[in-house]
């Protein structure tokens, strides 16, 4: 049959059902990491990969909410079998979110998008805004050759040093640190006001990061908009590659619906609205028009 | 002493069961249980007839998907076995790519959503080289969705369209809130009638007139089209709205205004379909707010002889699957045989 759109990560390898929530707990301000028992979507997910959630009853929120993968879990040895994300509260459906207990149901679809490549990479340093850290303890995981994701098993060769620069406001909005030191990140904080870690922009800190390493650096970035624009801007000076992970509002994660596009240009310099679901969420940044 | 051991007899004419409680050493008792409606199984739901015909258009099933929310069908493989589908209806295109509105181009509304794509498509030429084989391959009824800012625009997509293998129909999306121009053949009859009819002459396909719910009177609209010559009526589009961020005192869709769908506007789909139904000999194809059986069943038991899934498709994959599971039960609780035998049945209220 023919590929009505080749190079698109189309939902083939999605599933779609109900999970029960293992854990919703508060990881930093107005921050929660959930757990949700899913062995078909932990098995086949792969880093910067998403999946959307649902409220199982009712309309109001009506439409699926895009969460990236945090990381997969595993209750024994085995393989993984359920699936972490990583949330701010912002809104209806995250306020709604952060009320769930353990115990309950919640609809779910996934995995969705493309993901961050497995490249051979010497130095992965991972820059984060905000809550733009949450696709990332999956990411290094990988790279530490601590994991291996997907199905079948993706293998990615092992880099020597994985850095992430993670920049919030304030240090009360921090989620994760723990998570990223336990697995041998380097971790280096930025903060807004200066309450923790470098006092001004988390692109400052990759710079300093990137221009000591004696290694070859590969960045990946997710946050908001300004600061991938930054980052972008930043890996083209320092002739670093770079992708970035975009996050956009989506209707249904899938392809369908067209709401999602960002102007991504081709390489003869001609941007054109791609959907940031199956052609993303994960581009090269030197592509993106910000 | 065990239970009484129940003996199921051979189902009546009537379709209800029969049961006997065999009762042991007592005397002879018979408990002759008639079962309410809903309990029967699926037995004689097997037998319900799914297929419809709206004008020359022949569909396995009523069960369709919207032009918009359904991509190009590939999008959707794989979640959702396609070729169960009565009719699948792709992004409705244009003669030229249309890049579509600027971002945001949707955004959440109580019970449903606003949105502003555009039109965003790759144009005629890449659908039928890159869209239709795949879409031809799937063995099920491929409506073609088109629009155009003028009549030639529609009668040149439907000249071009008409030798394409695998399209079974098209669908003229007239009513579309969120582009410029084109809009007109929706909210004007003779416009209407005079665009039905040019694409009826330039091609053999059958035709379905998508109609607007944002005029005064649909019924008119829907009475020119049937006198243009179009098959089959389906309605309706997005209805007009606007979603505003009052703290930044501005529009949150790109594009200011957008169409609401989902389950906030199926009253309105409801009435735009049980109106149209009464006025105009052709049949109705129900879309808007569409999620669930009982969804179906109430816009079958308006006048819709098939209906489109819409959003439902966004917020749930498989809406269309779990559809179609539970259509020939609920065809059966009605005592149908097929699904004409429900479609326009709403008695008058005294």
């Amino acid at each position: 049959m023919s590929e009505p759109c080749p190079r698109t990560s189309y939902a083939d390898n999605a599933w779609q059902g109900t999970c029960r929530v293992e854990e919703n707990v508060r990881v930093a301000r107005d921050t929660y990491r959930l757990r949700l028992a899913c062995p078909e979507i932990a098995q086949r997910i792969l880093p910067g990969q998403f999946l959307m959630l649902r409220l199982t009853a009712g309309n109001d929120p009506l439409l699926g909410r895009p969460l990236a993968l945090y990381d997969v879990y595993s209750h024994c040895d085995s393989s993984p079998d359920a699936v972490q994300v990583v949330y701010l509260v912002v809104g209806k459906m995250t306020t709604l979110l952060a009320e769930i207990k353990p115990g309950a149901t919640i609809d779910a679809w996934g995995p969705l998008g493309n993901g961050f490549e497995a490249r051979p990479t010497e130095h992965l340093v991972m820059v984060a805004g905000g809550i733009g850290q949450t696709p990332f303890p999956a990411v290094a995981r990988e790279c530490l050759g601590l994991h291996c994701y997907g199905e079948p098993r993706r293998q990615v060769p092992r880099a020597k040093k994985v850095t992430l620069c993670y920049g919030v406001r304030s240090s009360e909005y921090l989620a994760g640190v723990d998570d990223f030191e336990r697995l041998g990140v380097e971790v280096h904080v930025s903060t807004d006001d200066g309450s923790a870690g470098h006092h001004g922009l988390v692109t400052d800190v990759a710079r300093s990061v990137i221009e000591r390493s004696d290694a070859a650096c590969r960045m990946v970035c997710c946050g908001p908009e300004p600061m991938l624009a930054a980052t972008a801007e930043l890996a083209r000076e320092l002739n670093v590659p770079c992708e970035v992970s975009l996050e956009r509002a989506m209707a249904c994660g899938i392809g369908a619906c067209f709401s999602c596009v960002a102007k991504v240009r081709d390489p003869s310099g001609n941007w054109t609205y791609r959907r940031t679901c199956i052609e993303g969420p994960v581009f090269d940044a030197a592509g993106v028009e910000f | 002493m065990g239970p009484a051991a129940p003996k199921l007899t051979p189902r009546r004419s009537d379709g209800y069961t029969v049961v006997e409680f065999i009762v042991p050493r007592q005397p002879p008792a018979f408990l002759v249980v008639t079962l309410p409606p809903v309990c029967r199984d699926n037995t004689n739901s097997a037998n319900v007839q799914l297929d419809v015909q709206l004008g020359r258009l022949r569909l396995r099933n009523p069960i369709a998907v919207a032009s918009g929310t359904f991509g190009y069908a590939r999008e959707m493989a794989g979640l959702v076995d396609l070729a169960r589908l009565g009719a699948i209806l792709p992004k409705t295109i244009t003669r030229d790519p249309r890049p579509g509105n600027p971002p945001p181009r949707s955004v959440e509304t109580t019970g449903g959503m606003l949105n502003s794509i555009g039109l965003n498509n790759d144009g005629l030429d890449e659908f039928i080289q890159r869209k239709m084989p795949y879409l031809a391959d799937l063995g099920t009824a491929i409506i073609v969705s088109i629009a155009g800012r003028t009549r030639e625009d529609f009668v040149d997509l439907a000249t071009r369209l008409d030798g394409v293998p695998g399209i079974a129909a098209l669908e003229l999306n007239v009513s579309c809130p969120n582009v410029s121009g084109g809009v007109d053949f929706g909210t004007n009859p003779d416009a209407c009638r005079q665009v039905v009819a040019g694409v009826r002459q330039a091609c053999s396909l059958p035709v379905l007139a998508k109609l607007t719910p944002n005029v005064t009177d649909v019924a008119l609209i829907a009475r020119a089209a049937e006198e243009g010559g179009a098959d089959a009526i389906s309605l309706i589009n997005t209805c007009l709205g606007m979603a505003v961020d009052w703290r930044r005192r501005r529009a949150i869709l790109g594009n200011v205004l957008g169409g609401l769908s989902g389950p906030a506007i199926k009253p309105i789909a409801l009435r735009a379909v049980y109106q149209v139904a009464r006025a105009v000999e052709v049949p109705v194809m129900g879309i808007g707010g569409i999620a669930t059986i009982d969804d179906v069943m109430e816009f079958l038991v308006a006048g819709a002889t098939a209906v489109q899934i819409g959003t439902a498709n966004f917020y749930n994959p498989t809406a269309s699957m779990q559809i179609l599971d539970a259509l020939p039960t609920a065809l059966a609780e009605l005592g149908a045989r097929s699904v004409a035998d429900v479609v326009g049945t709403m008695t008058e209220r005294k």
